[in-house]
């Protein structure tokens, strides 16, 4: 049933994500042709304004995809499984841990799509020479080594780097459905609750963030090997640990303490 | 045989106020029931208990012997009050839908109904006006053989004629060997065709009996005995 709970999960939100992502190519073509065509060195006023036009377009389109698709995933993702839509969800004979891993699969895939595309466009954009592959390739080096605070990195390293990012993402993607999930527990004020669940899991995250930093800067005293940044292992190790928490949370609250309206 | 559905002390609570209190309830196989109440009595909370939209406060609910889950799931074709079809979806797709998680689910009946209904199959869910949404979600879950139909609200909300084409609907549909539990508070529209009603109030279960029973005791139509049980 995961499968075809997916199939109708892509099937709902490709129709408005697909063309949304095609607005970032769309408006990467026609930025990079403008920045190409070095329009700003003319005199021609007209032009100017109207490179000036394209290229606002460009990062505004950038930032209402990104925040247009976290906001219509997180709607998406409470009609469907708390609205009137979850009446049907709810009653059909899956698993809730199904439910649960259909819906984080195909919301994170876009989330990464879209930050994918964007990452893809900026680089496009502003790489004047050389392979792109190579060029993103050489930039998630470079965060993996200030993620290490080290001057060079293994493959490993670089591996491990992407793999630490793709846990942080899903681990978002639950922290979610975890407050959606808990914002039913209250009888009144449901979308209140969430939103300061929410706030709450943030400030206590910040606090585990800060308790990291201040361990990393005693040891730095003892090392003299001084770096402030998050490595891998603990952005992992802490992702995997919301992860697992967030999930476990979520269907909890749909297998023994669901109360739809 | 158990019965397909029993309710032992069920018991729910929305902070202090109590929905349904300490319910006792047995509904026997192959039988037409009608839970009959006012507005705000309990019916939906009982059927949303039923179908595990809602986890009870205590108390324990048994379908076909089993407590609401996967299984129960398979044997339950439940029309909620509200519309739950995703409103970009085809009608074609939400029969696709059932079809891809309802092993009971009947293709050609769903169609042959909605062919007698001229709903298009090619017509967008948000495109169908209320009423014919309703249909659409009344064909979908008559459609299926299963063992317990739950109706709740079917008949509320749309004009004479359509009542009585989702009254025949559901008399020409269902499975012969299952019960269906009908929910409504229009009680003549409904009265021909119960073999049995539950009367609920205030959470409580306040009469479970015969429909024919009714009819030769009090010697009134089941309309007219529930205008006076239920009267301000």
């Amino acid at each position: 049933m995961l499968g075809r709970l997916m199939k109708y999960e892509w099937n709902a939100t490709w129709q408005l994500l697909v063309p949304a992502n095609l607005l970032i190519v769309v408006m990467t073509i026609f930025a990079t042709v403008t920045v190409r065509l070095d329009v700003f060195d003319t005199d021609n006023e007209g032009i100017v304004f109207s490179a000036l036009i394209i290229m606002l377009s460009y990062v505004g389109s950038m930032l209402v995809v990104i925040i247009g698709t976290a906001i219509y995933l997180i709607h998406r993702f409470y009609t469907s499984t708390y609205g009137d839509q979850g009446y049907l969800l709810h009653t059909l004979p899956v698993d809730k841990h199904h439910i649960i891993i259909a819906k984080v699969l195909v919301s994170t895939a876009w989330v990464m799509l879209s930050f994918l595309l964007m990452y893809m466009s900026v680089q496009i954009l502003f790489n004047e020479e050389g392979d792109i592959f190579t060029q993103i390739i050489e930039n998630v080096k470079v965060s993996a080594m200030l993620w290490a605070g080290a001057e060079d990195v293994s493959v490993f390293a670089i591996i491990m780097t992407l793999i630490a990012g793709l846990s942080a993402m899903f681990a978002r993607t639950l922290k979610i459905t975890a407050c959606i999930s808990l914002g039913q527990l209250s009888n009144n004020h449901k979308v209140l609750s969430a939103f300061g669940i929410y706030f709450l899991i943030y400030i206590v995250q910040k606090i585990v963030n800060g308790i990291y930093y201040v361990i990393l800067g005693y040891i730095n005293t003892i090392t003299a090997d001084w770096h402030y940044g998050k490595s891998w292992e603990y952005v992992l190790i802490t992702s995997l640990i919301y992860s697992v928490g967030f999930y476990l949370v979520t269907w909890y609250i749909m297998e023994k303490k669901l109360n739809l309206d | 045989m158990a019965p397909i559905v029993q309710c032992m002390g069920l018991t729910k609570r929305f902070g202090s106020k109590t929905a349904l209190n300490q319910i006792y309830l047995n509904l026997e196989r192959g039988r037409i029931i009608g839970l009959l109440g006012p507005n705000g009595s309990g019916k939906t909370t009982l059927i949303k208990i039923m179908n595990g939209l809602l986890t009870p406060t205590a108390g324990d609910i048994l379908i076909g012997g089993l407590r609401p889950g996967i299984d129960t799931k398979y044997r339950i074709s439940y029309l909620p009050e509200r519309t739950y079809l995703q409103p970009g979806m085809k009608v074609m797709e939400i029969v696709q839908y059932f079809q891809d998680f309802y092993p009971d689910f009947r293709v050609d009946r769903a169609y042959d109904m909605l062919a007698r209904l001229q709903i298009q199959p090619y017509e967008r869910i948000k495109n169908l006006s209320k009423g014919t949404k309703e249909k659409v979600q009344l064909i979908l879950v008559m459609s299926r053989d299963a063992d317990l139909y739950i109706l709740d609200e079917p008949i509320a909300g749309v004009d004479a004629a359509s009542r009585d084409y989702i009254l025949h609907t559901i008399l020409q549909n269902y499975n012969r060997n299952a019960t269906i539990l009908l929910s409504t508070h229009l009680i003549s529209d409904v009265e021909n065709i119960l073999d049995e009603v539950v009367f609920i109030r205030c959470g409580n279960i306040i009469l479970q009996a015969g429909a024919e029973q009714i009819r030769q005791n009090e010697g009134k139509s089941v309309d007219r005995f529930f205008r006076e049980v239920f009267a301000c």
